[in-house]
């Protein structure tokens, strides 16, 4: 359908789209658009202003420093996923990035817009929890396990814009998905990462609330990072989504797989359907 | 209502057009270039692909106004000048990669594109993963696949007469 | 039968004339056209399955801006508007007879553009809007208000068929609109009740749609100073669009235009009218503009006419060799709100014992309303079901009775001594090679490597399965063609009525016209879809093109040849048996004059010639046929699965496809791979879901329709076999369907057959994934209860 009409604004600079979104009650920051736009052209939504923050150059970029990966939110997908910074330091991370979406997507849609939107099924959100990243925004600094709140919903408050993310470089990571065959999105996606005896297991696509840890994993890879300790651990059905692409038994059941498979082939992104 | 301006297929152009106008819509009813299609609402079929700044999009999902100031190709600026067919339109023909045509502008953006900037020699396997945002109803895609294969093989990307 | 020739351009797999404009972004679909002063129309759809329309109350849309008029059922009974003419039941000679209940006339359910009283399934139209811009023309649609009274309502098919099922039509006394019975019923019983083994099947092959990726799209525009109809829209056929158009508004059809260019796919989904079509002509008139609509995806996904949707139950008496005897079948198709088309359920008919000589069977052949969207024919249209029946029923008989699938298809198939065959429920084939189809198939996807490929599938923990299917099909169709043969300046010209969507009209049928009247396949040109030229034709369904055009094509080739030799006997005052045609030249014998076409035909449009020759070098020939041909072929599959996820990945996809003569190798396989994907489709991700809580379609756009892709699809091994059919000149069967008829059939036997080691699980199509994972656990379950 034809979105609603609308306002669009290239700020010229932070402090400017802060003020645009304060001034005008029922805008929206628009970043790569394909989060956003596919729901605005659907009438989901009727934003009066569309802020787009994709033109501030500050906004985007990647770096490494003292095992700290920072990615700008305007950064794209593609962007990240051939970035040989990304590929040597997570290439796990890299790896998922690439599998987001479709080339032509991947292009346009940044880790900004994906993260604050939340999809239970997107990709990012299990690297950003499974890695215990850090939010940054214009006005604080948010750690991952306090971000994601529900299906769509983050702790972010009106007006306030990400503006990087900064990833720990784990000694390993890795991420297996299973995707659904009309949506392509996932059906259950494991991010699992070690940092010396710590591990970090997040699972997105299969919790009926959203992203979660799996902390059964993760207490059985403190013991053991591998595979092999998978089969110890369960996962309730009761906890997951049910939808034509999958019951919550099946869900459960992807999700162990996953997890293993991600353990399997660490340093490398896995993707099946 | 935006006042935008823009390269297509290497004219600037000029139009005022509303804030919400899709890069899709300006093409084919403000430019009237119809050749880049519109098949679906969910940004999956991939029928709206055109080249923006050098990097496929799917034109229903950018609006006009983000591609302010911006380089855009669509599939009636492919060929060369004078005419002479770009090897992929040339070897879509020869293999028969299309049927009816309608998913065939954005299928040719995007294998054009896959074919110039991927970084590693060209297999089967990788073009069917890499091809996965454009449907096709037609063709059953495997002629699409060796039209693609082919051209990556012949690795000739302009077309003689093209400067 | 046309004399044996050597063909120059029929055979050979020449790139198609069509390709130019549609890779240079040149095509003609019917969005790309635009009138100066257009409007924009959006519909006002039912949200409910069933509900009476109580009022509409358009004042709150018509006080928006840019919003110029909202019009509903009440306007359209006003103005006189008249039903759509579908004319859903098959009436060629050789259609399977359909009968209402009783030996009844088939009530079909009328479709009145905008229905005055009730919505019979989620998504009709009950109200347009037009308005200046289409966002207006939304907006619009979003505040008209309607009281609906909500009504029960039925979307399954056996449960429309129960007697306290809610009934969608007063006219009849419950849903069944169709009860006819095929067959020897005594003779069939006989057989069952002393056959050695009897085996039965009940399935569903579920509900499809097309998803053409071009939605439909209609412009359309009255003159007031010709009052003539004009009207851009792409469709199965422009001829037949012309005459329904015409019929709903009421007047001559000669007042309507038709232009159907460039159209973006249809596989039966714009074979019938949509009522959008005929709303933006009347609007049109109404308004005093051009009124546009276009469908949206989701529009497209809740009211394109639907596929399939039959529920089946089979049995086949067998004796104790494994020779098939008997075969009982009962078919319920599911028809929607009302009914456009019965080709599906009558074509099926036709087709229950398949490729084998089964001597006797009986066919119940129903069909129901539910408050769903109408069924019509989709690719294939009835006969990948009543295969999937055949080839799943045998491939369980196997099973159970210990034969191999193979041999107990061998036994039992038609044999080319037969042809042509008259099958149990009167279908007559008229050529083929069964068993050498399957020995072709067998060898193109080296069955013989399977068992070693079954087991490395094995050692990585994978389940490797191998699917077989025979098929044989019909082509019917419209039994009447026309062509106008016109030789220009330095062309030759060829007007017909077929609507092709892909399928390369302007080639094959200018590689017949170069071949017959021996011209360079550059100089022919093919002229379609404007109905101000083309004046007759038949469309295109059903695999029917191109045998009627190139039938017709003959037959005009031969008047055109016979006109241009009295014209040069003319000319050259010499008797008419002198005149000879050799090399696309006109010779007078023992002269050394000699004109070719492009000579001849400047020479015909001088005056003073006698009656018959007047009106330049051109003919129009009509033909019309009816007996029907049946492409056949053998495919095999294999499919590997991985039960820890119940993923599904084609490993490999041969078929064999008798296809009668092939006028362009490079498109029949390029059918066939369509078709292909199309079945195969079917099989694994596609359905038209219905939440059986609410009545409401769950799929509406590709985020829940799973598609073929680049990336979930196999490459294909595919051959054409020709097996000339003698009914038709050029020996001509079909290539567009074959690659459908099989694929659901095979591919749900390559699954059944990884699935052998957890007790062969009955798995309804689509066979996704989950459903695969739950029959391993169920299995499972029930070994370790045990």
């Amino acid at each position: 359908m034809v979105m609603y009409p609308t306002r669009y604004h290239r700020p010229k600079s932070l402090e400017e789209a802060l003020k645009l979104h304060s001034d005008n009650e029922e805008a929206s920051y628009l970043s790569g658009g394909h989060t956003l736009l596919p729901a605005l052209k659907q009438r989901l939504a009727r934003p009066s202003d569309l802020i787009d923050l994709a033109v501030l150059p500050d906004l985007r970029g990647i770096k490494l420093e003292k095992n700290v990966l920072s990615i700008g939110a305007t950064t794209t997908h593609a962007e990240v996923a051939t970035s040989l910074v990304v590929r040597k330091a997570i290439p796990a991370l890299a790896g998922m990035v690439g599998s987001i979406g479709d080339r032509h997507v991947r292009n346009r849609g940044t880790i900004g817009g994906s993260v604050a939107n939340n999809d239970p099924a997107a990709d990012y959100p299990s690297a950003v929890l499974g890695l215990g990243a850090t939010v940054i925004t214009d006005r604080r600094r948010i750690a991952a396990d306090d971000f994601f709140v529900a299906l769509y919903e983050t702790t972010l408050e009106p007006g306030e814009i990400i503006t990087r993310i900064d990833f720990p470089v784990p000694d390993q990571a890795g991420y297996a998905k299973f995707r659904s065959a009309a949506s392509r999105y996932a059906v259950a996606a494991v991010f699992v990462a070690k940092f010396g005896s710590a591990a970090r297991a997040a699972v997105t696509g299969a919790g009926s609330a959203g992203v979660f840890r799996l902390r059964d994993l993760e207490e059985a890879l403190t013991r053991d990072f591998g595979p092999a300790v998978v089969a110890q651990c369960k996962v309730d059905p009761a906890m997951m989504m049910e939808d034509l692409a999958g019951s919550s038994e099946y869900r459960a059941n992807l999700v162990l797989v996953m997890a293993r498979r991600a353990l399997q082939h660490l340093g490398e992104a896995c993707s099946y359907k | 209502m935006q006042h935008i301006t823009l390269t297509v297929n290497g004219t600037e152009v000029s139009r005022d057009v509303e804030d919400e106008t899709l890069l899709v819509v300006f093409l084919r009813e403000y430019l009237r270039l119809t050749g880049t299609h519109v098949g679906c609402d969910t940004t999956q079929c991939g029928c709206c692909v055109v080249h923006l700044n050098g990097k496929s999009v799917k034109s229903c999902t950018v609006l006009a106004a983000q591609a302010q100031d911006g380089e855009v190709t669509t599939i009636e600026g492919l060929a060369g000048k004078d005419g002479t067919l770009h090897p992929m339109q040339e070897a879509f023909h020869r293999l028969h990669a299309l049927q009816c045509g309608y998913c065939t502008p954005g299928m040719i953006m995007a294998a054009v594109n896959l074919v110039e900037t991927y970084p590693e020699p060209l297999t089967e396997d990788v073009v069917r993963e890499e091809m996965e945002g454009n449907l096709c109803r037609c063709t059953g895609y495997h002629n699409i696949v060796k039209a693609i294969l082919a051209v990556a093989a012949a690795k000739q990307l302009a077309p003689a007469g093209m400067e | 039968m046309l004399a044996e020739r050597v063909f120059k351009a029929v055979g050979k797999p020449i790139p198609r004339n069509e390709d130019q404009r549609l890779i240079t972004g040149k095509g003609r679909f019917s969005d790309d056209f635009s009138l100066p002063g257009q409007v924009w129309a959006a519909m006002v759809r039912s949200p409910h399955p069933h509900a009476r329309i109580v009022s509409i109350d358009p004042s709150e849309a018509l006080k928006m801006p840019g919003v110029l008029a909202v019009y509903t059922g009440e306007d359209c009974r006003k103005d006189g508007l008249k039903p759509i003419p579908h004319s859903p039941v098959p009436s060629t000679k050789f259609d399977m007879k359909l009968r209402g209940p009783g030996d009844t006339e088939v009530f079909a359910g009328p479709n009145i553009l905008l229905p005055p009283d009730k919505a019979r399934h989620v998504g009709e139209a009950v109200a347009m809007v037009v308005a200046e811009t289409l966002e207006q023309a939304q907006s619009g649609a979003e505040n008209v208000v309607v009281d609906y009274d909500v009504l029960p309502w039925v979307a399954d098919s056996l449960a429309a068929v129960e007697p306290d099922a809610p009934r969608l039509w007063d006219e009849l006394p419950n849903n069944v609109l169709v009860d006819t019975f095929f067959g020897d019923a005594a003779a069939t019983d006989a057989a069952f009740a002393s056959a050695a083994h009897v085996v039965t099947m009940k399935t569903h092959i579920g509900r499809v749609t097309g998803v053409p990726l071009e939605p439909r799209a209609a412009l359309g525009h009255f003159d007031p100073a010709t009052q003539r109809y004009t009207i851009y829209a792409g469709s199965g056929g422009a001829v037949r669009q012309k005459q329904e158009l015409a019929a709903v508004l009421g007047v001559d059809p000669q007042s309507v235009r038709v232009l159907s260019f460039d159209v973006g796919g249809n596989f039966g989904t714009r074979n019938r009218s949509f009522v959008e079509f005929g709303l933006v002509l009347w609007a049109s008139r109404k308004l005093g503009r051009p009124v546009k609509f276009r469908a949206e995806r989701s529009e497209a996904f809740l009211t394109d006419y639907q596929g399939r949707d039959l529920v089946t139950e089979v049995s086949l008496a067998i004796d104790k060799d494994g020779r098939f005897l008997a075969m009982r079948a009962s078919n319920l198709s599911n028809v929607g709100a009302r009914c456009v088309s019965l080709s599906p359920l009558s074509k099926g008919s036709g087709l229950i014992t398949g490729s084998y000589n089964i001597p006797l069977a009986t066919l119940r052949a129903r069909a129901t309303f539910s408050n769903t969207m109408p069924t019509q024919a989709y690719r294939s249209s009835g006969r990948p079901e009543v295969t999937f029946a055949i080839e799943r029923l045998i491939d369980k008989a196997a099973r159970e009775l210990g034969f191999d699938r193979l041999e107990l298809r061998r036994h039992n198939i038609v044999r080319p001594e037969q042809m042509p065959y008259q099958n149990a429920v009167g279908s007559i084939y008229d050529s083929g090679e069964y068993e050498k189809n399957m020995d072709r198939a067998l060898s193109l996807a080296d069955w013989q490597g399977f068992p070693a490929r079954r087991a490395e599938a094995k050692s990585r923990g994978k389940l490797l399965g191998l699917g077989f299917a025979n098929y044989v099909e019909s082509s019917i169709g419209s039994p009447k063609e026309r062509a106008d043969l016109i030789v220009r300046s330095n062309i030759i010209e060829v007007v017909i009525g077929t609507q092709p969507a892909g399928q390369g009209h302007e080639t094959s049928f200018a590689q017949v016209t170069a071949d017959l009247l021996d011209v360079p396949f550059e100089s022919v040109k093919i002229t379609l879809g404007d109905t101000d030229i083309v004046s007759a034709g038949g469309g295109t369904h059903s695999g029917r093109s191109m045998r009627h055009a190139s039938a017709v094509i003959a037959l005009g080739s031969e008047d055109l040849i016979n006109k241009g030799k009295a014209l040069m006997a003319h000319l050259e005052d010499v008797p008419l048996d002198l005149v000879q045609f050799e090399d696309g030249f006109f010779r007078v014998a023992s002269s050394n004059r000699a004109l070719n076409w492009f000579e001849l035909a400047p020479l015909a449009e001088q005056d003073g010639l006698p009656v018959e020759l007047q009106g330049g070098l051109r003919v129009r020939r009509d033909n019309e046929m009816h007996t029907p041909v049946f492409p056949n072929g053998a495919c095999l599959c294999e499919i590997e699965i991985d039960p820890e996820t119940g993923s599904v990945d084609i490993k490999r996809y041969a078929t064999v496809d008798d296809v009668g003569r092939c006028i362009n190798p490079l498109i029949v396989h390029g059918q066939t791979h369509g078709g292909i994907a199309q079945g195969v489709g079917q099989a694994l991700w596609e359905q038209c879901a219905i939440d059986p809580a609410s009545g409401q379609p769950l799929m509406g756009s590709f985020m829940d329709y799973g598609m073929p892709r680049f990336d979930n699809m196999p490459s294909f091994k595919t051959e054409i076999v020709e097996v000339l059919s003698p009914t038709n000149p050029f020996g001509v069967k079909a290539g567009g369907e074959g690659g459908t008829t099989p694929a659901p059939a095979v591919v749900m036997s390559a699954i059944d057959d990884a699935l052998s080691e957890y007790g062969n699980p009955y798995i309804e199509m689509p066979a996704t994934p989950t459903k695969i994972w739950n029959a391993i656990q169920e299995y499972k379950n029930r070994q370790n209860a045990a």
